[in-house]
């Protein structure tokens, strides 16, 4: 009787360590930039250090940005992202957690895919949809697009004075290259 | 054998658990860095009269203009606003992040200063690092001779220099304080009745109101004040505005001095509102990115 149930419990426990292998795919050094452009200036600013993870088996792609980590060319736009507009003391990371619609794991090229899901910045959760490409790489995957923010969604103040300097839309590209997750 | 039962029902139960996590609540435990120094302590290189901890960024010059407006007492001029007023003109250059010079001069004392801020300690958020400490030092150059003044005469005679360890805590997101020990030493004095070196201790703080105001206030101590004359502790109270590129800092005060070894050891005046004693400044800083 013993027996049996140690087969069973290493089977489980072979079963659960089978699908973890196979189950997901990391980046930890994901691309996010930002622009805003408007007559009077051109920000941007670029975040080497994102973090996520990509299961093709459910379709599901999380992501991780922490604000600090933004790269401006002017030291005093870094400084006045972190502290008057993200607060990132308060909110040190944006998130998002979504599906890719219709994704098709069969496919070793690249396909075009809408990414269902909810982005958060600011404690503010917003639905978006994220036209995105992914392609298969010879040990992961590529997922690489685009996503427009409106300020206002994000509980992001900008003072009437600066309004010109501040696009409402904020222009988000993104390029992940995901690699096998070894937990 | 039920106990057995049990156990493997309750394995069994636990596996589909561990594959049911939220792919962002998995995430969220892959730690995730960057350099965590405290971000602004201080908005600008100055509280409000005297030195921050701050430092400026690799490659940023800043522009500043410096002015202080009071009345004459009894006075029956028609001056507008104002009856007199002194003014500093200064850059302010960042040679590394930790390492800010800069040079001013000022009207109408004619006074020519310079500075060397070095940041050697940072707060960090994680409270590793509890404090922030920058040590300042400045040399000043009077090149203006005072009516009446004999001494002074060798271009030695005229320098003053002062030494500065600002020692600042960012308290909560809000509220940052500052304490800097200070060393004042003039190669010459006015009066011989004076010491040439003092010692001092400035008291600075800030809190912030909005994203882009917050309101500063500065006292200094000095340890051995002048002999020759009656003098007061450097006081001033003020609201720091910033809007992009510029940083307006208004305050009153009780002494028209812009260089530290002139405002913390030769206030003659106690803070009021009175017409001689009341001090009222703005300074505006515009900042470049080189």
């Amino acid at each position: 009787m013993n027996k049996f149930l140690l087969v069973i419990f290493l089977s489980i426990c072979t079963s659960v360590t089978v699908s973890s292998q196979t189950a997901e795919f990391i980046e930890r050094q994901g691309q996010v930039t930002f622009f805003s452009y408007t007559s009077v200036e051109n920000i941007q600013a670029t975040n080497n250090q994102v973090l996520s993870l990509f299961n093709p088996n459910t379709d599901e792609v999380a992501v991780s940005i922490l604000m600090r980590a933004f790269v401006f060319k002017k030291s005093l736009m870094h400084e006045h992202f972190n502290e008057s507009y993200i607060e990132s003391d308060l909110y040190p990371k944006a998130t998002f957690n979504g599906k890719i619609v219709g994704f098709d794991l069969t496919n070793d090229e690249s396909q075009t895919r809408i990414i269902k899901g909810d982005f958060t910045l600011k404690d503010s959760t917003k639905p978006v949809d994220v036209k995105a490409t992914i392609t298969k790489t010879n040990d992961g995957y590529t997922i690489s697009g685009t996503l427009d923010i409106m300020i206002d969604d994000y509980n992001i103040k900008v003072p009437p004075l600066l309004s010109p300097n501040i696009s409402k839309k904020i222009e988000v590209t993104f390029n992940f290259n995901y690699a096998p997750y070894e937990k | 054998m039920k106990s057995n039962l049990v156990i493997l029902a309750f394995l069994l139960s636990f596996s589909p658990l561990v594959v049911a996590q939220n792919l962002l609540d998995q995430l969220n435990d892959v730690p995730q860095t960057t350099n965590n120094y405290t971000m602004s302590t201080f908005k600008a290189t100055r509280i409000s009269i005297g030195h921050s901890v701050e430092t400026r960024k690799k490659n940023t010059l800043e522009i500043s203009f410096m002015s202080r407006y009071w009345n004459v007492p009894n006075s029956s001029g028609n001056a507008f606003v104002a009856d007199k007023m002194s003014a500093r003109f200064g850059l302010d250059y960042g040679i590394s992040d930790r390492f800010t010079i800069g040079v001013g001069t000022s009207a109408p004392n004619g006074v020519a200063d310079t500075y060397l801020k070095y940041r050697l300690l940072r707060q960090t958020d994680d409270n590793k690092n509890p404090f922030s400490i920058s040590l300042l030092q400045t040399a000043t150059y009077r090149t203006r001779r005072l009516n009446g003044i004999t001494l002074r005469d060798n271009s030695g005679d005229k320098f003053a220099f002062t030494t500065q360890a600002l020692i600042a805590r960012k308290f909560t997101r809000d509220f940052s304080l500052q304490i800097s020990p200070t060393f004042i030493h003039r190669t010459s004095s006015r009066s011989p009745l004076d010491d040439h070196n003092h010692f001092a201790v400035g008291f600075g703080g800030r809190y912030k109101l909005s994203n882009h105001v917050s309101v500063v206030s500065e006292y200094y101590y000095v340890a051995n004040e002048l002999d020759s004359r009656k003098t007061f502790g450097a006081f001033a109270l003020g609201a720091n505005w910033e809007v992009s590129k510029l940083m307006l800092q208004f305050k009153m005060t009780n002494n028209p001095f812009f260089v530290e070894d002139t405002f913390i050891t030769q206030t003659i005046r106690n803070f009021n509102t009175n017409d001689g004693n009341f001090f009222f400044g703005f300074h505006a800083t515009y900042h470049l990115q080189l």
